[in-house]
């Protein structure tokens, strides 16, 4: 069973809740979503990802991308790789600071190093962790877990650091990993997930 | 068909220790990374420092010539099986 989403001139986040609505209806099967931009194609791409099931995406040009996502044991007709992600949970890691509790900062350091650590060891991963006000500095070219979180970003882990805050410390030019974004994207990270953690 | 995975961990007496340590690791050239100590070892809050196998004995002669206070040192082991530890020192 093949079910087309044509997701086209949708605005966010609607393709993903159609998207999410075919798969729901169906016990096996592939959905195809059609998106016109680039951060619909990723958000539908980490819906699959979220729910732990193979999807491949076509890009036929900057405005027309296919997601091919596979829902239980149906034989794929689609010659493509398919990316095959490691699960995800409904959960968003925030971090404020580049130290983790109130105290000697000496301390701070080393345990957000481990917090950091700590989750990238430990799967399934959070879907997204969001870095505002210190928490930049971790997310930067010389952050002291920048390591870790390519790992997680890998994995499929949306990072995303503040760009008023990346700007406020003269640090845009040096980010070392993920995207930067604005406070309607924190907002509507932190509100559309089921469990939130903050760490600052 | 996971990877098998496995590096060294030294841990120490107390978190002032492993903070004396990580800079102690700091300055040698070795790569390492200052993690929590695995549940397997103890459960307590500890800090740990993860290193490269191959450099076992750099680590020994780091943990002797610094004068550093370690618990122990041991060897982490990742497979199909789950993980497990063998004590080195």
């Amino acid at each position: 069973m093949k079910i087309e989403v044509d997701a086209r001139k949708m605005e966010c986040p609607k393709p993903v809740i159609m998207t999410k609505k075919e798969l729901d209806k169906i016990g096996s099967g592939t959905i195809v979503t059609i998106v016109d931009n680039e951060v619909a194609k990723e958000n539908v791409s980490k819906l699959a990802g979220s729910l732990g099931l193979p999807y491949s995406v076509d890009k036929i040009n900057d405005n027309e991308f296919y997601i091919n996502i596979i829902k239980g044991e149906e034989e794929t007709l689609n010659e493509n790789p398919q990316v095959v992600p490691e699960r995800l949970k409904d959960l968003v890691v925030a971090i404020s600071s580049d130290t983790m509790g109130k105290g000697e900062e000496e301390l701070g350091k080393i345990l957000i190093k481990s917090f950091i650590y700590t989750v990238s060891e430990s799967s399934p991963y959070p879907s997204c962790m969001v870095f505002y006000n210190r928490g930049v500095f971790l997310t930067i070219e010389d952050s002291p877990v920048l390591e870790d979180l390519k790992k997680l970003a890998d994995k499929g882990v949306e990072i995303i650091s503040c760009g008023t805050c990346l700007d406020y410390y003269h640090l845009k030019e040096k980010l070392g990993i993920g995207n930067i974004s604005n406070m309607y994207t924190i907002y509507e990270k932190l509100s559309d997930s089921k469990n939130n953690i903050t760490i600052g | 068909m996971m990877e098998i995975d496995q590096f060294g961990i030294v841990t120490f007496n107390s978190t002032h220790h492993a903070i004396k340590g990580e800079s102690a690791f700091k300055s040698s050239n070795m790569a390492f990374k200052t993690i929590p100590t695995p549940r397997e070892i103890t459960l307590s809050c500890g800090l740990s420092i993860r290193f490269d196998l191959n450099d076992l004995e750099k680590v020994k002669k780091l943990v002797e010539d610094g004068d550093l206070s370690i618990k122990g040192i041991y060897k982490y082991i990742r497979d199909e099986n789950g993980s497990r530890l063998e004590k080195i020192l």
